[in-house]
């Protein structure tokens, strides 16, 4: 290993290691700092008012927390809901037509989010769904879905469909052959997809804004509030919050990798 | 009959799948019919009627065009510096070691960040009392917040541009060190056993094969990228606004006649967005399917 800590790589390595712990250190001492004016470095008082806020289960980042979570929990099921089959059904499709359903299934992913929400308000609000969260959630899952479907194209592609021929010659109903075939082959792949879902949603806020018209208040929604009235240590808060899940599913998706010899890592 | 049904197995498999793709396209779709129809007066704020005034004078606006060239050019920007620094760190740290491995994880960990705390964090860190200022002061270089460079609200987008090149890094480093450890060692393995030396092998294989494998991420990040609300709102100046904010600034104009303005700006957004679908896709297809 000759070489290994050349002054170029020691500077990428601490380019890099600063780009990704910075912001969440930084965000960390904003969220309990106190009277931290200009031109000071550290805050001249350390508080966690915020924090114990939020975990005292009042204030607006909790309630906004739980209706997040909610709205999150359900987009992720509904996305893999509806994306299981769809992504079997695209993955089937080869040559021409599968680059076709996957520019069809992209469009929502790519879409800008204001152009999709304002095009979807109208028929939003005369089926009575504007300023709810069903309505916020269904518009949640039109982003959602196209990503996990797009998701499930790519397992289905290396899906080999013969253990279930097997189990239907050997007699099993359509049912059962889902019930106990697919669906535990499918175990990972369908957590892959809730936590896909749930992440867009979680993190979503355009589409909030003009479905939810502002009645519907999400954590992004809070923190956005809250930066612009310039309270940034609850900013920061919020922020954090916004991080966990986040995190959480990218440490679980290396301790997957870990588990099996693909780890692209 | 036994010849029969494995063709119709194939053409219920595309009707199928293309069913599928139409489902979840449709309200892409739906929200450009609906647009189209409120641009030329057939629904929507006002009165109705088709006419094509509303189209040809948004689209007539000097404000709109500035507003479309500022978000192209920040997105493409932000794009540019996010690759160039993707492949940067995918050639310096390609090798197992644990070194090599750390900066992998390092330069994928934000992946998962929100846009919205990502934007949050600039304002703290690039603002003219943030953090970056605060340094500047102490150092002495700087004598007040005044002094510090705008880098928030400023026209020229420069922390719109760092914002979001952070934020599209990770995904396009991912991709490229996937690209470079799987397919990319075997085709360098190749030229060097042909005599090729470093820089011939980085010139015609290394790069060639980086570029067509990085160029489908790279269109559709720029179409994340050209859309982002959340960067936008809280970084973009409010002269010229980003695409995004100023369709959302007509859609709740107090002047109801100027609402329906915003749907001639949906459907540039969607337009564009469907431009650069297609362009990802054809350049998926031609390196997938036409290999060779």
């Amino acid at each position: 290993m000759s070489g290994v800590l050349s002054a170029g790589r020691i500077a990428g390595l601490l380019g890099l290691g600063l780009s990704a712990l910075l912001p969440m250190v930084l965000l960390a001492i904003w969220s309990v700092g106190d009277r931290w004016f200009y031109p000071a470095l550290w805050p001249s008082r350390l508080t966690a008012e915020s924090w114990r806020t939020l975990l005292s289960g009042e204030g607006r980042l909790w309630a906004a927390g739980a209706t997040s979570m909610l709205l999150a929990a359900g987009t992720g099921a509904i996305a893999c809901i509806v994306a299981l089959p769809v992504g079997r059904a695209l993955a089937r499709l080869d040559g021409w037509r599968g680059h076709l359903g996957a520019a069809m299934t992209f469009l929502p992913v790519a879409a800008p989010p204001v152009a999709l929400a304002t095009g979807l308000q109208f028929s939003f609000l005369s089926l009575g769904l504007g300023g709810r969260p069903i309505g916020v959630l269904l518009a949640h899952a039109v982003p959602a879905v196209a990503y996990v479907s797009l998701y499930f194209t790519g397992v289905f592609t290396g899906f080999d469909t013969r253990v279930e021929e097997e189990a239907r010659s050997l007699g099993a109903s359509a049912g059962q052959t889902f019930r106990f075939i697919t669906l535990p082959l499918l175990r990972r792949p369908l957590a892959e997809g809730f936590a896909l879902g749930f992440l867009i949603s979680w993190a979503q806020m355009p589409l909030t804004l003009l479905i939810g018209g502002g009645a519907v208040r999400t954590l992004p929604i809070e923190v956005f509030a809250f930066v612009e009235a310039g309270q940034d240590r609850i900013a920061a808060t919020g922020a954090l919050v916004l991080l966990v899940p986040a995190l959480v599913a990218l440490a679980a998706a290396r301790l997957a990798a870990r588990g099996t010899e693909v780890a692209a890592l | 009959m036994a010849l029969a049904d494995p063709a119709r197995r194939e053409l219920k498999a595309v009707r199928w799948g293309l069913l599928a793709a139409a489902l979840v396209a449709s309200p892409v779709v739906a929200g450009v019919v609906y647009s189209a129809a409120a641009a030329t007066g057939l629904a929507g704020f006002g009165p109705h009627g088709f006419s094509t005034d509303r189209l040809t004078r948004v689209l007539g606006e000097p404000a709109v065009w500035e507003s479309l060239v500022w978000t192209i050019r920040t997105a493409s920007l932000a794009t540019l510096l996010a690759s160039a620094l993707a492949v940067l760190v995918a050639m310096t740290f390609r090798r197992s070691g644990r070194v090599d491995k750390l900066a992998r994880t390092l330069a994928v960990l934000p992946l998962p960040v929100p846009h919205l705390v990502a934007a949050t964090t600039a304002v703290l860190l690039l603002a003219q009392s943030g953090l970056l200022s605060r340094l500047g002061f102490a150092a002495g270089w700087l004598a007040g917040p005044a002094d510090m460079p705008p880098l928030v609200y400023d026209r020229a987008g420069l922390g719109m541009v760092l914002t979001l090149a952070w934020k599209e890094l990770p995904f396009l480093a991912l991709v490229a060190t996937t690209l470079l450890a799987t397919r990319g060692a075997a085709l360098e393995e190749t030229a060097r056993g042909l005599g090729a030396g470093p820089w011939d092998t980085f010139r015609l294989v290394t790069w060639p094969f980086l570029w067509r494998g990085l160029l489908p991420p790279v269109v559709a990040v720029l179409a994340f990228a050209a859309g982002s609300y959340e960067a936008a709102a809280m970084l973009a100046p409010s002269d010229p606004l980003a695409l995004p904010l100023l369709t959302l600034e007509r859609y709740t104009d107090p002047d109801l006649a100027r609402r329906g303005d915003a749907f001639v700006l949906v459907l540039v957004g969607l337009m564009l967005t469907g431009a650069a679908v297609g362009l990802h896709e054809w350049v998926r297809y031609r390196t997938t399917e036409l290999r060779g």
